[in-house]
């Protein structure tokens, strides 16, 4: 009832009695294992894909709690040193009138990953079940997830040009902290989450529905 | 073939179990949480130890910034600047390294660096640019751990923990000793002092040094300190010395110690030591150390002690064997009543005077009362010639007279003194001004006074001004006499009057006037002997008068004065006597008198007269035969004057009589004057009469 609105019916290469080389793309009969173009192994779909998404996830979000905690940035002026973490950096370039700076960061450091997480984990919870966002939707979105990942990365950059860049000794000196590393690892860890998402377990539910 | 699908795929398998579905990729979360609870755990672990650091004021701290600093090395930072809940002082919470932490005990003293520019330095330059922080200094036992302190307002001068004896100092002026100032042993920084603070109940100022080690062994009870702040300007008979220690210690001051004598007992830390003026004081003060060893006598001195003070040496042979301890009164009943005797406590010690070592107040009165009886005597005697000081001297004087050490006598054993017969400035000084003292100054001016007043009376007498108008008068007489012309013919005149008088005076030859006339030549002879023995007598008075120069020289003022004195009283009596009043009056008298004589004389033409009985050279003969009869009258006149004159010199000497005889010898002139002016009269009226013999 619900999905008679809906104008086409989902017909899933799984239910076609195919399977599709993730590495290269080619299409074979469901029986066979080994790819015949690249020699990858072949399967409908991967069992135990949820299962790595949901762990590279946590590992992400377990590393992203110290990105947040510790100093982002450590930046000697004159032997003063400042210690800046990424929420606190972004508050006082705001604070300093750079707000559309202070907006990029915040973006790229808290709202982004944040997001993925949210994202990530939503379409892991859904994979298998029917929800609101239909099939379509979802694959959007983790499309969207895949992409923008590595612009996380940008926090990172800045801070590794900068301790690249600046080193006057006494005068300026920048030096990334551990929330530097914390946070490469996070957005790292996140990225190989999305990746690891087996995107065809999405419409799954969908194949059900039609029998 | 038509159904594609496998129908043995709809038998499902038992599931397999959860754990062996388990992915390996579960560790890679697994391990970021254990890293990272690890990193959290260790960080917690390893957090500091927060304490608190109280300071009045916190210039510069800021929370999150500030570090705390043990030897340069950070340990801390600040976490929190905020206030007591009173708000009498800055809180400030910070946290310092655990393994640090335990070392932090009570005595743990914090201070805030910031630039300062002292007489010791420019410190905390590096925190210009670094601004501040906050240094620690503490020691390296670890103890009870505390977790408030009161910040300090600078480094503590030692740093705990440093070897070393902390002393404390008590001075009378703490102007020249600031916080910080230098302690030095033989010019070399052995330590420093802290800050100076008044005792509560005295007026002497404390305070604290420390001496570091291994130089805190150089303190022993010997050991005497002196200030050596600014410069000091000595001039003694090497001649001028100018002594400073070191710029530091001319501008925050200093003290110096040096063990003034052999053998002293160590002293614990805490001891007390007196900083006394200069070395000198410091080095004199060598006698307190064994005060318990001096024996105390007294010595009694006849002479002003004016100039000996406590503290003054006393010497025997030149080698000090004590000091004056006291200078004291002593009240004595004796026959004639409460006596005062001004005694010097003297405080000997044995050791110095050559007695054996150990020799008690028995053996040094012993030895006293030997000494006294070959001639030792208590003497005072001068510092040095510029000084006022006295000290008491030790000497041994063969042909003293005899006395006795009076080893029985209360409350302490009295050494004869003799009196201080050197050249001591100070003593003559004082002696001439006694003596000055003594003088009978006001008498001498009242006598003074009075006689000025007879000389003012007699001088502001009319008659006594009037004096020089009649002089005067009588010259203008005596001149114009002179200038008369008939005057002027007079020698010829006499000339050949003289001639007729050697006529007459060979005529007289026969007369018996001649007798009388020898007599007073005779007389006139012995007044001139007498004062030729008058004259012998002069080297006499020369010899006198010597006399007199050497009592003067010899200071015998009194007689001097006394004899001054007694010449004013009878100048005074001179002046002040009726006769001396009445002398101007009678002078005058005497003058006019012969300024009538004079002016009668020149009125009556008795000159023209005269001449005419000049002219008259003929009868002048006879005028003179008969002017021979009244011859001896004249002589016994004159005879009587020369009596006069000669009971006037001899009479001399007593100048009470000299007086009466003087005016008695003018009243003889005024009665001659008269008798000439009667003559004179006489020949107005009747020139010839002189002639004629009528």
């Amino acid at each position: 009832m619900e999905n008679a609105r809906r104008t086409q019916a989902v017909l899933t290469a799984r239910r076609a009695g195919l399977v599709g080389c993730t590495g290269c793309g080619k299409v074979h009969a469901a029986g066979d294992t080994v790819c015949r173009r690249c020699g990858a192994s072949l399967q409908s779909r991967d069992a135990k894909s949820l299962q790595r998404v949901w762990a590279w996830l946590a590992a992400g979000m377990v590393a992203y709690i110290p990105a947040n905690i510790y100093p982002m940035l450590l930046t000697t002026n004159f032997g003063k040193t400042q210690e800046n973490t990424i929420v606190g950096g972004a508050i006082e370039l705001f604070l300093h009138g750079s707000w559309g700076v202070a907006l990029i960061v915040f973006a790229a450091s808290v709202l982004i990953p944040i997001g993925k997480f949210i994202a990530i984990g939503y379409l892991a919870l859904s994979a298998r079940s029917k929800v609101v966002i239909r099939g379509h939707g979802r694959q959007h979105l983790y499309e969207v997830v895949e992409f923008i990942g590595r612009w996380s990365m940008i926090d990172v950059f800045v801070v590794a040009i900068l301790s690249a860049l600046v080193r006057f000794d006494f005068a300026a000196t920048v030096n990334p902290g551990i929330a530097a590393v914390s946070f490469a690892l996070s957005v790292a860890f996140t990225m190989i989450s999305a990746q690891n998402f087996d995107p065809r377990t999405l419409w799954d539910a969908y194949e059900e529905d039609d029998t | 073939m038509t159904d594609p699908r496998p129908a043995e795929l709809d038998i499902s398998p038992p599931r397999p179990s959860f754990w062996r579905n388990l992915s390996f990729v579960w560790l890679v979360p697994v391990l970021a949480l254990a890293i990272s609870l690890g990193l959290a755990w260790q960080n917690f672990a390893n957090r500091g130890v927060l304490v608190e650091i109280t300071f009045l004021s916190a210039p510069g701290v800021t929370a999150g910034e500030t570090t705390i600093r043990y030897r340069d090395v950070t340990i801390g930072r600040v976490e929190q600047v905020t206030f007591t809940p009173d708000l009498t002082k800055v809180l400030i919470r910070a946290r310092i390294d655990k393994e640090v932490a335990t070392f932090l005990d009570k005595d743990a003293q914090f201070w805030i660096v910031s630039p300062k520019v002292s007489t010791r330095g420019i410190s905390g330059l590096s925190t210009v640019l670094s601004g501040v922080y906050i240094e620690g200094a503490w020691d390296q036992e670890p103890g009870v751990q505390a977790y408030r302190f009161d910040g300090a307002d600078g480094p503590p001068l030692v740093q705990p923990g440093r070897d070393g004896k902390r002393i404390t100092l008590i001075t009378d002026d703490g102007s020249l000793i600031s916080e910080g100032a230098p302690v030095f042993f033989h010019g070399v920084e052995v330590g420093r002092l802290e800050k100076p603070r008044l005792t509560v109940t005295t007026d002497s100022i404390v305070v604290d040094a420390f001496i570091e080690a291994p130089h805190d062994r150089r303190l022993n009870s010997a050991t005497r300190f002196w200030d050596t702040s600014g410069f000091e300007v000595s001039l003694s008979g090497a001649g001028l010395s100018v002594n400073f220690d070191s710029m530091a210690s001319l501008l925050a001051g200093g003290v110096e110690f040096d063990s003034v004598y052999e053998g002293g007992e160590p002293v614990s830390p805490g001891h007390v030591f007196q900083v006394y003026p200069d070395q000198a004081s410091a080095r004199k003060s060598l006698i307190a150390r064994s005060s318990a060893d001096a024996v105390q006598i007294a010595a009694e001195f006849g002479e002003s002690v004016s100039g000996l003070e406590p503290g003054a040496d006393v010497r025997y042979g030149g080698l000090k064997v004590g000091e004056v301890v006291a200078i004291a009164a002593q009240v004595e009943e004796d026959e004639t009543g409460p006596n005062v005797r001004l005694m010097a406590n003297l405080a000997i010690e044995p050791d110095r005077l050559g007695l054996p070592a150990g020799a008690g107040k028995a053996e040094t009165l012993d030895f006293f009362e030997a000494a006294v009886d070959e001639g030792l005597r208590a003497r005072l005697a001068a510092t040095s010639i510029f000084s006022a000081a006295l000290i008491v001297e030790l000497v041994e004087i063969p042909d003293a007279a005899p006395a006795v050490f009076e080893r029985a006598a209360e409350p302490l054993p009295i050494l004869p003194s003799e009196k201080s017969n050197l050249p001591d400035f100070t003593a003559t000084a004082e002696g001439v001004f006694e003596r000055i003292n003594a003088l009978p100054i006001e008498e001498l001016i009242e006598q003074a006074i009075t006689m000025m007043a007879s000389i003012e009376a007699v001088t502001s007498s009319e008659s006594t001004r009037a004096v020089p108008d009649t002089v005067v008068a009588l010259l203008e007489d005596t001149r114009s006499l002179v200038n008369d012309e008939a005057m002027r013919a007079l020698p010829g005149d006499i000339r050949a009057t003289v001639a007729e008088l050697r006529a007459v005076v060979s005529e007289l030859k026969e007369g018996g006037a001649m007798k009388n006339l020898a007599s007073a030549l005779e007389r006139a002879d012995k007044i001139t002997s007498d004062i030729a023995t008058a004259s012998a007598e002069f080297p006499a008075l020369v010899e006198d008068l010597r006399a007199v120069a050497k009592k003067a020289n010899s200071l015998e003022a009194e007689e001097l004065v006394a004899a001054a004195t007694r010449v004013l009283d009878s100048a005074d009596k001179v002046i002040g006597s009726e006769a001396a009043r009445d002398l101007p009056p009678v002078l005058n008298g005497a003058l006019d008198e012969i300024r009538t004589t004079l002016a009668e004389l020149r009125e009556g033409g008795a000159v023209e007269n005269a001449n005419a009985t000049m002219a008259s050279a003929r009868d002048a003969a006879d005028a003179v035969a008969k002017a021979t009869e009244s011859l001896p009258d004249l002589s016994a006149r004159l005879e009587k004057l020369v009596t006069q004159s000669e009971a006037l010199i001899a009479a001399y000497g007593e100048r009470s009589d000299f007086n009466g005889e003087t005016l008695a010898a003018l009243r003889e002139v005024r009665s001659a004057a008269r008798a000439v002016s009667q003559l004179a009269r006489a020949i107005e009226r009747n020139p010839n009469s002189l002639l004629i013999g009528r």
